[in-house]
């Protein structure tokens, strides 16, 4: 088979990975050296395709091979679709021409498993340990963590990938029993723990070696030997009947528990040869947007999931969690903007992060108006409702809840239907 | 009024270093805001840069002894990223906006660098665009291989470019080594990034040698230093161009076929694609006519699956369960 035709079948099997992050590697540079890549700690999206969605590396299968017969995934063993498989030096041949185009930044690399885990694991590593090595690679590197792997080999691949992930795809036992029997919830857990030491250990050693902050050029202090970018995971939303406060509560300990970096969301899609009990129908986008928002309310903006979705069941569509968490929570409001702390400020609807640095800062020279909200550029028909400022006190602060939130919603978002 | 105020200062400033060192002497001067016309020397013409170069401005004397004039290293980075915004009709020069920022933090207003005060929220807006057009460069730009070097391929270059001679693909192409093969790029950026954007890849490519075109100026890389030029000349320009265009850079398919695979036609999404990526660069990118394509095809049906329909079209295989 063609180099042109394996890509054209593995880039497609890769697809349904949600992660394409090339952000929070260390800072690297090739200037004055052999080799290629440089990394930053920021992402690059260097293309997007219709779908919205970002192209920031070379994501593909080594091969859709696959021992397993997860129920929800197109590559598994009893699904009837063409099969490929790239030798590691093809991989690497694509990931440094593509690079040398700027087209990406980095490869993020996974397979099925064929022969064995650790057999599937070696040949993920022996893709990175050219990369590195013989290419003297410096851009990102994203490797999928075989979770029933020998240990040292996640050892191994730690040393050169940027990032590792494994996918918990779902998050409650009995679905993973379901859908992926071959699979293990402990298995995956033992997994993501192993990968958390390894962090955490190389993280240590380097804060013991730096006396300076971490953004210094030193190349030593800059590479903690362990996947520095962090670990990740995914979970499919919508190939069964586990809710969102399921899911965000599985997060929410993944984040505690192992220090992800993130949880990425994918909305199932339908493929060919769906199995039985599988959903026919558009992805969920818009679930899926929620479920993004309120994991980005739980590592950035200090909520609890308990707190955005008390009860089972799933966040709302019609507006996003942290308006409809003020709206549950009226005795809060309005805020004052002059005098709140900057943690309850962040909970404001239509108040972002940044800004609430910049208010903080502009309280120092002098006091809040509401002028300065729209300067800041902060989402004024939202807030208006929830703010005090030294000219402003809302005249509907009083009004009740249900009320509001009709105010304040767009006029229904359905769910698209596709057919 | 004094006679200083009342016949204003006309300073040129053809780049940050020129306008700070004007700066410089204007606050210890203690002129105002109000009594400078500051011409922006990146607008005009070659020959009115030059003059300014030659040191032909006439600038005030400071005050004995000259006030210190301080500012913090954040803020001179941000007014710094902040000048390479290009107006637009009918906003206020970049020059002038610096200065009054800079005069106003003089006398000790140190909201006046702040993102809501009236000054410093267009100071901010505009460090803001210039950011997010390094940002574009640093991602949409795409580089070809250029594989003769020099006069040679200038003249090449400006042949194709003018709809002369065909090309045919040369049979060697993989078999030179990549890496230490050329690079070449064209890029329209909408403000002056092109620094940025030129650190950014002697940062990524090492000892690739490449070159920037852009419609102002042009940058090559040796694979140990850069070279600016401004205007960027025009055997670049039409080499760059001629690169994307030629079609000969056969890796390109490749990467064609890995945009085509990867996109899911199920959650086809119009307006965030375009939000991230303008359709200004589109036709700059080698992807960029696959994108109406594919949108049409996932429109018609093709958003029934995720997967994409020529891979659908081979032959499938299913595999036997694992022995145990
Ligand atoms: S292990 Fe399961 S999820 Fe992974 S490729 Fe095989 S079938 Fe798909």
């Amino acid at each position: 088979m063609e180099l042109i035709d394996k890509l054209s079948i593995l880039a497609d099997a890769a697809k349904y990975d949600a992660s394409c992050a090339s952000s929070g590697a260390p800072n690297r540079s090739s200037r004055g050296k052999a080799g290629l890549g440089a990394s930053s700690g920021m992402g690059i999206c260097h293309s997007f395709t219709p779908d919205g969605r970002c192209v920031s590396l070379l994501k593909v299968l080594l091969t859709n091979f696959c021992l397993y017969d997860c129920q929800y995934c197109i590559n598994r063993r009893s699904s009837n679709i063409p099969r490929a498989r790239f030798t590691p030096e093809e991989v690497v041949r694509l990931t440094l021409s593509f690079y040398r185009r700027n087209t990406i930044s980095g490869l993020f690399l996974s397979s099925g498993i064929i022969r064995s885990s650790d057999y599937t694991m070696e040949q993920l590593i022996q893709v990175a340990r050219l990369l590195r090595e013989t290419h003297q690679f410096r851009g990102y590197i994203h490797l999928k963590a075989i979770p029933e792997a020998d240990p040292r080999l996640l050892e191994e691949a730690g040393r050169y990938a940027d990032r590792l992930s494994a996918n918990i795809e779902l998050p409650t036992l009995t679905s993973l029993k379901t859908l992926a029997p071959e699979k293990q919830l402990g298995t995956i857990h033992s997994a993501m723990g192993q990968i958390r030491q390894g962090i955490d250990a190389a993280n240590d050693a380097a804060t013991q070696e730096a006396k300076h902050p971490p953004r210094s050029d030193n190349p030593k202090r800059m590479a903690p030997r362990y996947a520095p970018g962090g670990q990740s995971t995914q979970m499919i939303v919508g190939a069964d009947t586990t809710d969102d406060r399921t899911i965000l509560q599985s997060a929410e300990q993944l984040y505690q528990r192992f220090r992800l970096k993130r949880v990425y969301y994918s909305a199932f899609s339908p493929i060919p040869e769906r199995p039985a009990g599988l959903p026919q129908a558009a992805p969920p986008l818009l679930r899926e947007h929620r479920l993004y928002q309120a994991d980005f309310l739980i590592r950035g903006y200090g909520f609890a999931a308990a707190e955005l979705l008390g009860k089972p069941g799933n966040l709302a569509l019609d507006i996003d969690p942290k308006l409809a968490w003020a709206l549950t929570h009226r005795d809060t409001f309005p805020l004052d903007l002059n005098r709140a702390e900057p943690a309850l400020i962040a909970r404001v609807p239509g108040i972002g992060l940044r800004s609430v640095q910049r208010l903080v800062e502009l309280r120092r020279h002098r006091r809040i108006r509401f002028q300065d909200l729209i300067a800041l550029r902060c989402r004024i028909e939202i807030l208006r409702p929830f703010v005090v400022t030294q000219d402003y006190r809302p005249a509907d602060g009083q009004r009740d809840s249900a009320r509001l939130r009709q105010q304040l919603t767009a006029p229904q978002p359905a769910q698209m239907a596709l057919w | 009024m004094t006679l200083a105020s009342s016949t204003p200062w006309v300073v040129p400033a053809a780049d940050f270093g020129q306008w700070r060192d004007a700066a410089r002497r204007l606050l210890q001067a203690g002129v105002p805001p109000a009594a400078v016309i500051w011409e922006d020397a990146r607008e005009v013409q070659e020959d009115l840069f030059a003059s300014a170069e030659a040191g032909a401005i006439r600038l005030p004397e400071p005050s004995v002894p000259p006030p210190p004039v301080r500012i913090a290293r954040e803020d001179l980075a941000l007014l710094e990223r902040a000048s390479r915004y290009r107006c637009g009709e009918g906003e206020q020069g970049r020059w002038a906006l610096l200065y009054r920022v800079m005069w106003r933090l003089h006398q000790g207003e140190r909201a006046a660098i702040h993102a809501a005060d009236v000054d410093g929220r267009v100071l901010h807006q505009r460090h803001h665009a210039v950011k997010r057009e390094a940002h574009h460069m640093h991602a949409f730009l795409r580089f070809y291989r250029d594989d003769t070097d020099g006069d040679e391929a200038d003249a090449r270059g400006a042949k194709r470019a003018s709809g002369g001679e065909e090309f045919h693909a040369r049979e060697d192409y993989q078999s030179v080594e990549e890496s230490k093969a050329s690079f070449i790029a064209w890029f329209e950026p909408a403000h002056d990034v092109l620094e940025l954007g030129a650190e950014h890849f002697a940062d990524r490519l090492g000892s690739n040698p490449f070159l920037i075109a852009t419609p102002r100026g042009g940058v090559a890389w040796n694979g140990e230093q850069l070279d600016y030029r401004t205007p960027c000349p025009p055997a670049w320009a039409a080499r760059a161009r001629a690169a994307q265009t030629a079609g000969e850079d056969s890796e390109h398919a490749l990467w064609r076929t890995y945009f085509v695979s990867t996109f899911n036609p199920a959650r086809l999404n119009h307006r965030v694609m375009t939000q991230h990526m303008p359709q200004r660069f589109w036709r700059h990118l080698s992807e960029g006519d696959l994108i109406p394509e594919l949108e049409a095809r996932a429109r018609h049906g093709g958003r029934r699956l995720a997967q994409e329909a020529s891979v659908g079209e081979r032959k499938g295989k299913t595999l036997p369960p694992a022995r145990r």
